[in-house]
């Protein structure tokens, strides 16, 4: 942390430095807020993942707990993939997005108090609506299933939250925006935006039913690609080159990658109902928007590539890295996978089947969840002054959710693959399409068990690191020996 | 990109103009659809539903049923839904104007059920189902709905509500009923109700080949 790589940006000549006084008081402001969404949505990460595996199990045995309407299955599942929206993966949107903000912007935050309540609200907003869905309150709308007495309060902590995010970004000390600053700004704009629209429109004061499918399909989707996503690609474009020492490759194609995302990016949900009850324009609108998401898709990926080329050697010995470039990885594959999956001939056989169910783990899981776990392993020391404590932990946290991933992603588009044939296949009975997928599914049960133990290794991490604030202030955790002097003292 | 307000600006606009297409058109233009009056029985298309059935659609939220069945058959000839016999023509925005919520769905880990009131038309065979899936379809993956009927024993005679031949270890020892709740009896009633058959003009049956 004492040598100047942050003035090494991507914004030119200017060279900008924070003095170490200046950072510890930036880092002192964040600690608290941070703390406590980090903290909270390794929380819900793990409580989701119990969810997760409960679900995933009931798809291979449905007499699993089907004693009680809490455990159904239709209950289970909104419940697990809310929590992990909400509880896990905006909670940690917004440790990341503050952190980096903060530090961007060069000014500590102000009245943290009141972000630390807009915390505590937060995660009360979700309490309530996981437990509305499992006591039968849910809305069965995708991603929106919190119900209706839920969302204002998620609401009420987010304009808390993202007022913050901008009341820092307009105090910034003066100078140009950094990418990172775009993509977050973005992302906190937007997922208002989308909420607010889709609880009024759908939950508060439902409009006829004959127009919610666009509307459903168009939260939906964006809730990845206009939230989450630029969030986690905001983090990892500050953490990817603060790690290596060394700027973002290319300012145009961040540039480039940025407003396309937004432009194309906000049109693709709608081709999810192909062939469903909407006008034939938007179908084809939404399968051309699609189509063009490989342009923002490719920009960043290659931006991303170009920046690590040569560098590629520090994952193996920084976990934040290593988990940041598989998430930003994992954004390319599933930009990718989007895209294939769009093409009306793909869509119309496959549409119901698991392959979609894969297509939004990897999204979700494989980019989003994987880029905070690395912002987390970069952040967390930076706030308590203290290093990783067991490097046996972040490696199972690592291999565990690594080899849950490839095994889920792979037996979820396998058997979706036969599932979808059955189900397109005008001569084959719908038990065959049942039969075909029911090994897989048993995989992806599996793999959900992986996921929960590296998961456990991961809080039970954060927990030893946080009893450990403060106190000793041994080397870096390092999960291999670096092959030259990495110029971070915290290489972490 | 190095001002703020023209940051907030360009994305004001962009993500505003995808708004306007996908929420406030669909709003504006499929939310107000009127059902059609068939001129032969002076009914309506989609015909109105009785309140039983309307109660039921909570029921069907409730249990989340939306996550394993889907609600659509979709346009011929990029799907062979309307060759699968799930429904006789593609559904449009106004066979949904009767629904609180669209159930479109995004998973058939259970079969398509637009039309699902086409294919059973006992309510006695879908409690059967509802209660023990697996005495009716042994492969399938459905869980028991168990929960939303109670066991009861007989006390002078049999109950009229009480389901008739279930089978299965659930099923009730003698000298015992399973009687549906409230719920059961909505839920049925929804499912009933559930037929998109009728004819719309904007959907026309494809022609046999």
């Amino acid at each position: 942390m004492n040598q100047p790589s942050h003035s090494s940006h991507h914004e030119g000549t200017e060279v900008r430095t924070l003095s170490n006084e200046e950072r510890a008081a930036i880092d002192a402001s964040t600690r608290g807020p941070v703390i406590l969404f980090i903290g909270s949505s390794i929380f819900w990460l793990v409580i989701g993942t119990c969810l997760k595996v409960v679900a995933d199990w009931q798809l291979s045995f449905p007499s699993l707990l089907d004693f009680t309407a809490l455990f159904t299955y239709g209950r289970i599942e909104p419940a697990q993939s809310n929590i992990l929206i909400y509880g896990w993966a905006s909670t940690a949107a917004f440790g990341a997005g503050l952190w980096v903000t903060a530090r961007l912007s060069r000014v500590p935050l102000l009245h943290k108090k009141l972000l630390i309540s807009a915390g505590i609200i937060w995660n009360l907003g979700v309490i309530i609506g996981a437990a509305g869905i499992l006591v039968g309150d849910g809305n069965s709308i995708p991603g929106l299933d919190f119900p209706g007495y839920a969302s204002p309060i998620l609401l009420i902590a987010y304009a808390l939250i993202a007022s913050w995010i901008i009341i820092t970004l307009c105090y910034r000390q003066p100078g140009a925006l950094f990418a990172s600053q775009w993509f977050i700004f973005a992302g906190f704009l937007c997922f208002p935006w989308l909420y607010a629209t889709a609880n009024i429109l759908l939950v508060w004061n439902p409009v006829q039913a004959s127009a919610q499918g666009p509307i459903a399909c168009w939260f939906l989707e964006n809730l990845t690609n206009l939230w989450l996503a630029p969030v986690a690609i905001g983090t990892g474009f500050y953490i990817v080159p603060k790690l290596i020492s060394r700027p973002i490759a290319s300012p145009s194609l961040s540039v480039l990658g940025f407003w396309t995302l937004i432009l194309f990016g906000s049109w693709t949900g709608i081709s999810n109902l192909f062939g469903g009850p909407i006008p034939a324009w938007m179908m084809g609108a939404g399968v051309a928007a699609s189509i063009m998401l490989i342009i923002p898709v490719f920009s960043i990926a290659m931006n991303l590539h170009l920046t690590l080329s040569g560098k590629y050697e520090v994952m193996s010995w920084s976990p934040a890295l290593r988990f940041t470039v598989f998430g930003l990885y994992g954004f390319f594959f599933s930009g990718i996978l989007a895209t294939l999956l769009a093409l009306p001939n793909f869509h119309g056989a496959l549409q119901f089947s698991d392959v979609f169910a894969g297509a939004s783990l990897l999204s979700l899981y494989g980019f989003v969840s994987m880029t905070f776990f690395g912002a987390i392993y970069y952040i967390v020391p930076r706030l308590i002054n203290a290093e990783w404590p067991c490097v046996t932990l972040i490696r199972c946290h690592f291999w565990l959710v690594l080899t849950g991933l490839v095994l889920a992603l792979s037996a979820l588009l396998l058997g979706g693959l036969l599932q979808g044939f059955a189900q397109f296949d005008v001569a084959s009975t719908f038990r065959s399409s049942i039969e075909f997928v029911s090994p897989f599914r048993f995989l992806s049960a599996i793999a959900s068990v992986l996921f929960l133990l590296g998961h456990l290794s991961f809080a039970f991490l954060f927990v030893l690191m946080l009893l450990k604030t403060g106190k000793s202030h041994s080397g870096p955790a390092l999960l291999n020996e670096p092959t030259e002097n990495s110029l971070e003292t915290l290489a972490v | 990109m190095n001002k703020l307000p023209l940051l907030f600006t360009g994305i004001l606009i962009i993500f505003g103009a995808a708004w306007l297409g996908l929420v406030a058109y669909p709003v504006s233009n499929l939310g107000h659809l009127q059902p059609l009056v068939d001129e032969d029985t002076a009914g309506y298309f989609p015909p109105s539903v009785a309140g039983l059935a309307v109660a039921g659609q909570k029921v069907y939220a409730s249990a989340g049923c939306v996550y394993c069945h889907t609600q659509q058959v979709r346009l011929d000839p990029t799907s062979t839904d309307i060759a699968k016999k799930l429904g006789v023509r593609q559904t449009v925005p106004r066979d949904y104007i009767r629904d609180k919520t669209a159930f479109l769905g995004k998973r058939r880990i259970g079969q398509d059920l637009s039309n699902v009131g086409t294919r059973i038309k006992e309510a006695n065979e879908f409690h059967q189902y509802l209660y023990e899936p697996s005495s009716v379809t042994p492969w399938g993956k459905m869980p028991s709905y168990r929960y939303l009927y109670k066991l009861t024993k007989i006390v002078s005679q049999p109950s009229a509500d009480a389901i008739q031949g279930l089978k299965g270890p659930h099923a009730p020892p003698t000298g015992y009923e399973v009687i549906p709740t409230e719920d059961a009896k909505v839920l049925v009633a929804y499912l009933l109700s559930l037929n998109k058959n009728y004819p719309l003009p904007e959907s026309p049956e494809p022609t046999a080949k």
